[in-house]
């Protein structure tokens, strides 16, 4: 499987009356975007605003994050099996608007949705204060089940993310990049002399807002299985869920998931990208046995030397986590965990809900529980009422000047599992 | 807590849906429970099969603090 990424610099979003990219400024008609949200019988209205980097805004309580992206070339289109028909996606050509991001908000869903800065000290500890941002504030219509107005704005932000990525199609690429994926039996040929390496990224499939979908599959009801991470790139994986915001794995997350890149970046010269098993991470125990179970038994009957493994959220799938780990060294094979900790607000916790010596090499994305006080920002986008109650926040994080003071946990992205941030520890 | 309360020298059983966390973090009685979100029911029975599942949960828990150990433990629902 081949794919090309043509990316084109996006510098900064304006509304105007067409929707275009002209001279690297992405045009947006907002009442055509209304019309594809409004679609949605589940949803009462939409609002639009625009959140650049530096600027004094704060995007609250933020829902999922998607990259502008469609197909030029090659089989399926953006986001399979949820917005468009399910179709085998990865190979061809795709467009990319670099440098936008479609943001979702509204009234909150659950306690786990987190907060973007676009400037301050809190703006360093997520991507998305680098991004030009389209948010998309939903209010959702009365007595919809959580569940329904959870489904209503996951596909309507997939919806405007596809409709803006559309825009890019005809236009020629600022750089491209490309990327190819061999058969197994292929590729052992093409580097006889160089460590097979795997990737086992373990998704969230824990209910209402802890789900991930895999051509639109609710990944809690799949056992373990395999696809090319080049499919990654186009859509295949997409968020429901916002377990924490600090190491949920947004739906630009996938798109761009870091560990695929640097994978593919040595492949051929230290390593032989050979594999990627995606799995979950369910409640039931015996779900996590069997799931890390068939983790192991791929990588064994894959032949393969490494594997990295990374996690999602934190809490009952560090059990997943060991059990994957552990499963995998007895095959035979070294494995590297990346996750990150939850180690108090002190930092002396234990890190990990679980642990195993077998588990003895670890990349650590930071600790969640540290806290942080943001200052007031001039325009928040969405809304404050929820600060104490999602996730990282508490009593008393409202101050009345208008500032936050919350665990980093509250901050999406800001300890990212797939390393999709610049923080660490040694 | 578990930990902590057997310190001063009263027995503790932990049901709890995850084992391996029970284990790693040092409980001697272990009883496994149904799922993360429902650790001691499950909503999915009718309202009589779960008191059942809810009984037999509890008995499995008693029998276990009323038996001796000689390590960690996980005594299984039946």
């Amino acid at each position: 499987m081949k794919l090309e990424l043509g990316c084109i610099k996006i510098r900064d979003i304006m509304f105007a009356d067409k929707s275009e990219i002209r001279d690297g400024i992405l045009y947006v008609n907002a009442k055509e975007l209304e019309q594809i949200v409004l679609e949605d019988e589940h949803i009462s209205a939409v609002g639009f605003d625009i959140a650049r980097p530096g600027e004094s805004v704060r995007i609250t309580p933020v829902k999922d994050v998607i990259q502008p992206r469609a197909k030029v070339e090659g089989g399926g289109d953006m986001f399979p099996g949820v917005v468009t028909k399910v179709a085998t996606v990865g190979s061809g050509k795709t467009h990319v608007l670099d440098g936008a991001a479609v943001v979702t908000v509204g009234k909150i869903v659950g306690f786990q949705e987190g907060i973007i800065d676009m400037t301050g000290i809190g703006a360093d500890y997520t991507p998305f204060s680098k991004t030009n941002n389209l948010v998309v504030d939903f209010s959702p219509k009365e007595n919809l089940t959580a569940n329904e107005y959870e489904k209503a704005i996951r596909v309507a932000g997939l919806k405007v993310a596809y409709a803006l990525g559309k825009l890019g199609v005809s236009h020629t690429p600022d750089e491209t990049k490309t990327y190819e994926y061999s058969s197994i039996i292929e590729g052992s040929k093409l580097y006889p002399d160089l460590p097979r390496v795997g990737y086992v990224m373990m998704l969230q499939s824990q209910g209402l807002l802890h789900d991930t979908y895999v051509y639109g599959v609710d990944m809690k009801l799949s056992l373990t299985t395999m696809l090319s991470p080049t499919e990654v790139m186009d859509g295949a994986i997409l968020s429901g869920n916002c377990v924490s915001a600090c190491d949920k794995n947004t739906t630009y997350h996938h798109q761009n998931n870091p560990v695929i890149e640097d994978l593919f970046a040595e492949h051929g010269k230290t390593l032989n990208f050979a594999a990627m098993i995606i799995t979950n991470e369910n409640v039931f125990l015996a779900d996590k046995e069997r799931s890390s179970d068939w983790s192991a038994k791929l990588v064994d009957y894959l032949d393969l030397d490494g594997v990295i493994i990374s996690q999602e959220g934190f809490g009952n799938p560090d059990t997943d986590l060991i059990m994957n780990c552990v499963k995998i060294e007895k095959t035979g094979t070294k494995t590297v965990i990346i996750t990150d900790e939850y180690a108090g607000r002190e930092g002396t916790s234990q890190s990990l809900a679980d642990a195993d010596p077998l588990a003895d090499a670890l990349v650590t994305a930071g600790n969640a529980n540290q806290v942080i006080t943001l200052p007031k920002l001039d325009r928040v986008i969405g809304t404050l009422d929820f600060t104490e109650k999602i996730a990282g926040g508490f009593a008393g994080s409202l101050e009345a000047d208008g500032s936050i003071t919350v665990e980093i946990q509250a901050i999406t992205g800001a300890t990212n599992e797939l390393g999709f941030n610049r923080m660490s520890a040694r | 807590m578990v930990k902590e309360i057997e310190r001063v020298g009263i027995p503790v059983v932990h049901v709890c849906t995850v084992t391996p966390i029970s284990m790693t973090v040092g409980a001697n009685r272990i009883v496994p429970a149904i799922a993360i979100p429902y650790p001691l029911g499950n909503p999915t029975l009718d309202v009589k099969e779960e008191k059942q599942l809810r009984r037999k949960i509890l008995n499995t828990a008693l029998e276990a603090l009323s038996t001796e150990v000689d390590g960690q433990t996980i005594f299984e629902v039946k």
